[in-house]
């Protein structure tokens, strides 16, 4: 395009002299408005848009809860408004895309964004030096920047010095770093993509009070996606919804949205308010049978202070659910690959009772061969992306059953019956780091299914589920369980322990961090 | 679509094209100081040409980061900074690596440049291939073969032409359609080569 102008750079108003560092510095943050015009993304090696004809004006000052079921686009149009998309590496585009009228590319340093994953935005060592990192790169004066780091920290009510380890933190804590780190900034438009579906109920509460402040003071524009809608809502002033095929399926205030639209978000698979988790039928179940003891197991990180999860009793039984809830940092995560015989105690021990073991002999679970646990105990990571092997997802639901002996085609057929059940048959040939945040948990369950385990061990199986997949999940694992299956899952999803576990387990906070015990 | 001054989408080198085209650099600079132990039995002792089949895996950084990153310097930059790296992990060929690196990386940079940047195709990395390859043969033979006879010297550049077009050529260009559907090229327009699901 001769002469790289603009076209439409009339309607900026600001002065053009180096505007976005300045103003991010210097005043405090001034929204900005997003428009979007007939907007559309395709992403490479896919046949469907991620999002199709999008018109929308989000004024500066107004937050915006970006609803739609997994695979609906919502993460491709934040990262879109934060300019972190290229269209060059785009199948298609369409329609253009504004921030503050200027393409979001050109305005980065404006805008914030906070991402599901924490680990995926933390750069230093030290959490103060991660806060900094954004306020280092606007050249902000040393002495101008630890004041704003302090504050950012106390904002998100981080627990520890600016000198604390990043990698000594949990998940929770991580993402208050990383809210900390964008805050720090002052942008004028901040996305949150799921920032409190990886934080226990306390850390959760405490991030949305620093939100409601944000909120309040009205100094930025905010997008936010969250399935927790009735959390969520206090947040935002405003509504808009996706559907499955990226198209907008509503838009206007909370109250009009679900008084109009309610039946059809439900029906696209969107959290509402009033949306509960529908109790499993009562069924039959198969024989209680304990499958696997932890005997007062411990579990320390090499190299690391203090247990990750102190001495521990627990008792794994077959037709039932276990909840293991608690606090971030209690050993949910811990607890959970013991059990699922992938990590070896550093004190007690993790064993398998005959039922189980069924002539594998009684050396220890961490002992066993790949191919002897895969068949007996499945095991769901938290992220979904550490357990996917290969390059598309058909595979990924082969390979455990091929590596056990199935033939492939058999294998291969059992796949493909999976990825139907768990919504992902028009994914069979996508690689697996490829799928949307639901999409890669769908699959990662169906993994750990592929080689029909006795005992099925899952970590946060609901983290960033849209309501139909915690509604196919929860549907799944009951029906599981009453077969005869053990399912054990750590989790902060109240609803869905209460809804589905048997029994629950609750790991206290480590020392020196006393927690008011919760009733269920 | 707008474009800014910046970064015009052929010359101008962002953020992202940068810190690739350096981990590419990086990563084969390690690749590099590790493939000793494939040539080093084979250039021990006996002049050998057909030792030089391996010699391709040396140009592979330049074709890759060229047939990624697709903006004039690429190649260069990434094959310099290998054989930079390889030479701080500690070289065979002391210092002179560098010097080999970036004449073999301005072999396959000066093919991408006859089609003008614009062409990034299995053919062209080919030849982007060869032409590194005629560029390792150009340092090589005077700094380490002067006294060989010119009819060895050519066979040896026969060698070193295969592995460049079979491994540098062909290789990257395999490697580049491997990561695309992992969705990591998405920033680059490489990344929208592949086949749709």
């Amino acid at each position: 395009m001769p002469g790289g102008t603009n076209p439409r750079s009339d309607a900026l108003s600001a002065p053009p002299a180096s505007p976005a560092a300045t103003a991010a510095v210097a005043a405090p943050a001034a929204p900005v408005g997003v428009e979007a015009r007939g907007w559309g993304w395709r992403h490479a090696g896919r046949r469907a848009w991620a999002v199709r004809e999008l018109d929308l004006r989000i004024a500066p000052g107004e937050r915006v809860l970006l609803l739609g079921p997994s695979g609906s686009g919502k993460s491709t149009l934040l990262m879109a408004m934060a300019g972190l998309l290229e269209p060059s590496g785009a199948a298609g585009v369409e329609g253009e895309l504004r921030v503050a009228g200027e393409p979001p590319g050109a305005v980065r340093d404006r805008i914030g964004i906070v991402f599901q994953d924490p680990e995926s935005q933390l750069v230093m060592g030290r959490a103060g030096d991660d806060v900094a990192f954004g306020l280092e790169n606007l050249c902000l004066p040393a002495d101008a920047i630890w004041p704003r780091v302090a504050g950012a920290l106390d904002a998100v009510g981080f627990p520890y010095p600016p000198d604390r380890p990043s990698d000594a933190l949990s998940g929770g804590e991580q993402q208050r770093l990383v809210i900390a780190g964008t805050l720090a900034m002052r942008p004028g438009l901040l996305l949150l993509d799921e920032p409190t579906a990886n934080l226990d109920p306390d850390g959760a509460a405490a991030v949305r009070d620093v939100l409601s402040g944000i909120a309040r003071s009205g100094s930025m524009t905010m997008v936010l996606v969250e399935h927790r809608v009735g959390d969520a809502l206090p947040l935002v002033d405003r509504v808009v919804a996706l559907n499955a095929q990226g198209r907008l399926l509503a838009d206007g205030s909370p109250a009009e949205v679900f008084r109009r639209h309610g039946d059809a978000l439900l029906e696209a698979g969107i959290w509402t308010p009033d949306g509960r988790l529908p109790s499993p039928p009562e069924r039959d179940r198969g024989l209680v049978e304990t499958q696997l003891v932890a005997d007062q197991a411990a579990y320390t990180y090499p190299g690391g202070a203090a247990p990750a999860l102190r001495r521990t009793d627990v008792q794994v039984r077959s037709s039932e659910a276990l909840a293991i809830t608690g606090p971030n940092g209690s050993g949910k995560s811990t607890l959970a690959l013991l059990l699922a015989g992938l990590l070896r105690p550093s004190a007690g021990e993790v064993y398998a009772t005959e039922a189980l073991a069924t002539g594998r002999g009684h050396d220890p679970m961490w002992r066993w061969p790949a191919r002897d646990l895969v068949t007996r105990v499945g095991m769901v990571f938290q992220d979904p992306e550490h357990q996917f092997l290969t390059g598309s997802a058909r595979d990924e639901l082969a390979l455990g059953p091929i590596r056990t002996g199935v033939e492939g085609r058999v294998a291969r057929r059992r796949a493909d019956e999976l990825l139907e059940r768990l919504h992902l048959a028009g994914l069979a040939e996508a690689n697996p780091f490829t799928l949307s945040g639901g999409e890669k948990r769908r699959l990662s369950v169906a993994t750990a299914l592929a080689t029909a385990p006795e005992v099925l061990v899952l970590d946060e199986p609901t983290f960033g589920q849209d309501r139909r997949t915690a509604t196919e999940l929860l549907r799944l694992l009951a029906g599981l369980r009453d077969e005869g299956r053990a399912i054990v899952f750590a989790t902060h999803d109240r609803e869905f322990a209460t809804t589905l576990a048997d029994r629950t387990l609750r790991l206290r906070a480590p020392e020196a961090m006393p927690i008011p015990e919760t009733s269920r | 679509m707008t474009i800014t001054a910046a970064h015009d989408p052929r010359t101008g080198w962002r953020v992202v094209d940068i810190v690739v085209a350096a981990a590419i650099g990086v990563a084969f600079g390690v690749v590099f100081w590790q493939w000793g132990v494939v040539w080093a039995p084979l250039f021990a002792g006996q002049v050998n040409p057909l030792a030089y089949l391996v010699s391709g895996m040396w140009l592979v950084p330049g074709v890759l980061a060229m047939l990624i990153i697709r903006r004039p310097g690429a190649a260069i930059f990434a094959e310099t900074l290998a054989a930079i790296v390889s030479a701080l992990l500690g070289s065979f060929w002391g210092l002179d690596v560098i010097l080999s690196g970036a004449v073999q990386g301005a072999g396959a940079e000066l093919v991408f440049a006859m089609f003008l940047y614009r062409s990034f195709s299995l053919p062209v990395a080919l030849l982007a291939g060869a032409g590194a390859a005629i560029g390792e043969w150009l340092h090589d033979m005077p700094v380490y073969y002067p006294s060989t006879a010119f009819e060895v010297q050519l066979a040896y550049g026969a060698f070193m032409l295969i592995s460049g077009v079979v491994i540098a050529g062909a290789g990257s260009w395999l490697l580049v359609r491997a990561l695309a559907p992992t969705g990591v090229l998405a920033p680059f327009s490489a990344g929208r080569d592949q086949p749709e699901v």
